[in-house]
């Protein structure tokens, strides 16, 4: 180990507390602020920094917000400055800063001169390890909902497409029978309008079942699904979907086929929603090792850097952490005026995939 | 039907310039065999002919609620009464005509709901009670074949 000589020491050390990012303050037995260097200053509101030079006792209490404690984010039951038996050589304050708010630190606080009680503060911002500790356990959490959403839907929509719609359907065919039969006209009647309002439950049914997530995607794939949920959007908004379908029927893994379906639905929904037009187009296809789709408009458009979306904004966000869960990569373009695009690419290694198909038929 | 037709869209674009409306729309059933579905059929002051694509189940959107319930339905100020969630999702014609503040009334034949009238301003203007009213004074209880019941203007 280099032995530094005791001047090199204490020319380092002053260094340090000069140029440190870290703030650094000295406390005497009265809590009151003795030193502190170019750091704390900078981030210590003016106004309470001649509180503290008046050598008012407590003073620093203006500028803490409270540590985080077992029970508290911000609290101020037994702290740092009070308490000498408990141990803070590491934990989590909050301080009023001059003109940031209130701002998270690392702090550590430690008695460096027993006999007069001189004791040093040392903080460390951590709004941006906080900040990106948040987005990442965003991002996780934002998978399991989306992956829990979709395994919840697929088995209620199996649910009702496989036993519920099915035994609806047995009931139609027994009332069918039941027609012909020897019965009389008034309960022929009854029977003919009992078996309307059955098909339009079967009906409900079905359409529910195909909103919930579209059987066909699994047993059909891609082109068959979004043909007909684009005739649904039809129906249901009057916009008309010119769908382009480049795949000739090759399939995906499942989980890839989720994802392309969700966004280009998810799309759609903004343009219908937002774009405010008569007609969307939908582009399908596959290029090297790559698929793709194009959801285009010629709408009215929105600046993708504006932070101020209509509607929660999440969906968007959703979208991105879809195609993330499949390594693909989505791009939003969009002018105001001129309509956007949504471009989706997710790599397939086609090779591999398609015989991941073959190998389950 | 085009003799009928045509009184309609006369009737409807009457309807819109008497009293100032910015969308006046008629839906009718559609008949059995094409499941009841429901369709916006005429439209006046239409900004597009995305009414005419729209297809309605009994009991969804404007028209389908009418129809299922036999009851008017006045929504004053379309942002603060519906949610932005139920609009997009059942109500499509308002945000395809764009509009902020409506009343829609069954038309009767034979004690059926058999259409459905829907008026309705854009920006600035509102319907009111008062409007409401008005629209069943100018219409005399009759649209057409149709009859409006006066009770449900209560």
């Amino acid at each position: 180990m280099i032995q530094p000589s005791a001047k090199v020491t204490t020319e380092l050390l002053l260094k340090m507390y000069e140029k440190s990012s870290d703030a650094i303050l000295f406390f005497d037995e009265n809590n009151n602020v003795i030193a502190m260097n170019e750091a704390a200053l900078s981030i210590i509101d003016p106004g309470m920094l001649t509180q503290i030079g008046s050598g008012e006792s407590n003073s620093f209490c203006f500028t803490c917000r409270g540590y985080t404690s077992d029970d508290e984010l911000m609290s101020c039951l037994n702290c740092y400055l009070s308490n000498s038996t408990k141990d803070f050589s590491s934990f989590q304050v909050f301080l009023e800063t001059k003109d940031r708010g209130v701002i998270p630190y690392s702090a550590n606080f430690q008695e460096i001169e027993v006999e007069s009680g001189i004791r040093v503060l040392m903080l460390r911002d951590l709004t941006n390890q906080l900040l990106t500790q948040e987005s990442l356990n965003r991002n996780t959490m934002m998978k399991s909902i989306i992956k829990a959403q979709e395994d919840e839907r697929k088995r209620i929509s199996r649910e009702l497409h496989d036993s519920v719609a099915q035994e609806i359907l047995s009931s139609l065919v027994d009332l069918r029978v039941l027609k012909y039969l020897n019965v009389q006209d008034d309960a022929l009647q009854k029977i003919q309008q009992t078996e309307a309002s059955l098909t339009r439950l079967l009906d409900q049914i079905r359409n529910l079942s195909v909103e919930l997530r579209p059987a066909s995607l699994d047993d059909l794939g891609l082109e068959a699904a979004f043909r007909s949920h684009f005739k649904w959007v039809q129906k249901n908004y009057g916009v008309i979907v010119h769908f382009t379908a480049e795949l000739n029927g090759v399939r995906f893994n499942s989980e890839i086929e989720t994802v392309v379906y969700r966004i280009c639905q998810e799309s759609l929904l903004n343009a219908l929603k937002y774009a405010d037009v008569d007609e969307v187009s939908v582009r399908l296809f596959e290029s090297e090792q790559m698929l793709e789709m194009l959801v285009m408009d010629q709408g009215e458009g929105f600046n993708v850097n504006m932070r101020d979306p209509k509607g929660t904004g999440l969906g968007l966000y959703g979208m991105k952490e879809r195609a993330e869960l499949v390594n693909g990569e989505l791009t939003i373009t969009s002018e105001i005026g001129k309509g956007t695009t949504v471009h989706l690419q997710i790599p397939t290694g086609t090779a591999s995939s398609n015989r991941k198909w073959q190998a389950s038929e | 039907m085009s003799q009928s037709s045509n009184q309609y869209q006369m009737k409807i674009d009457q309807l819109r310039e008497q009293l100032g409306y910015d969308f006046v729309s008629l839906a009718f059933a559609q008949s059995a065999s094409d499941g009841f579905v429901i369709t916006w059929q005429f439209a006046s002051g239409n900004l597009n002919n995305r009414y005419k694509r729209i297809v309605l189940q009994s009991g969804k959107g404007i028209a389908g609620l009418v129809f299922k319930t036999g009851k008017p339905m006045l929504v004053s100020n379309v942002k603060e009464e519906l949610s932005p969630q139920d609009l997009f999702n059942d109500y499509p014609i308002i945000i395809s005509e764009r509009l902020n503040s409506l009343a829609a009334i069954p038309l009767y034949q034979l004690d059926r709901v058999e259409g459905v009238l829907l008026a309705g301003f854009r920006e600035g203007k509102t319907v009111t009670k008062n409007n409401f009213r008005q629209l069943y004074d100018s219409l005399k209880g009759q649209f057409g074949d149709f009859r409006i019941k006066e009770s449900t203007f209560r």
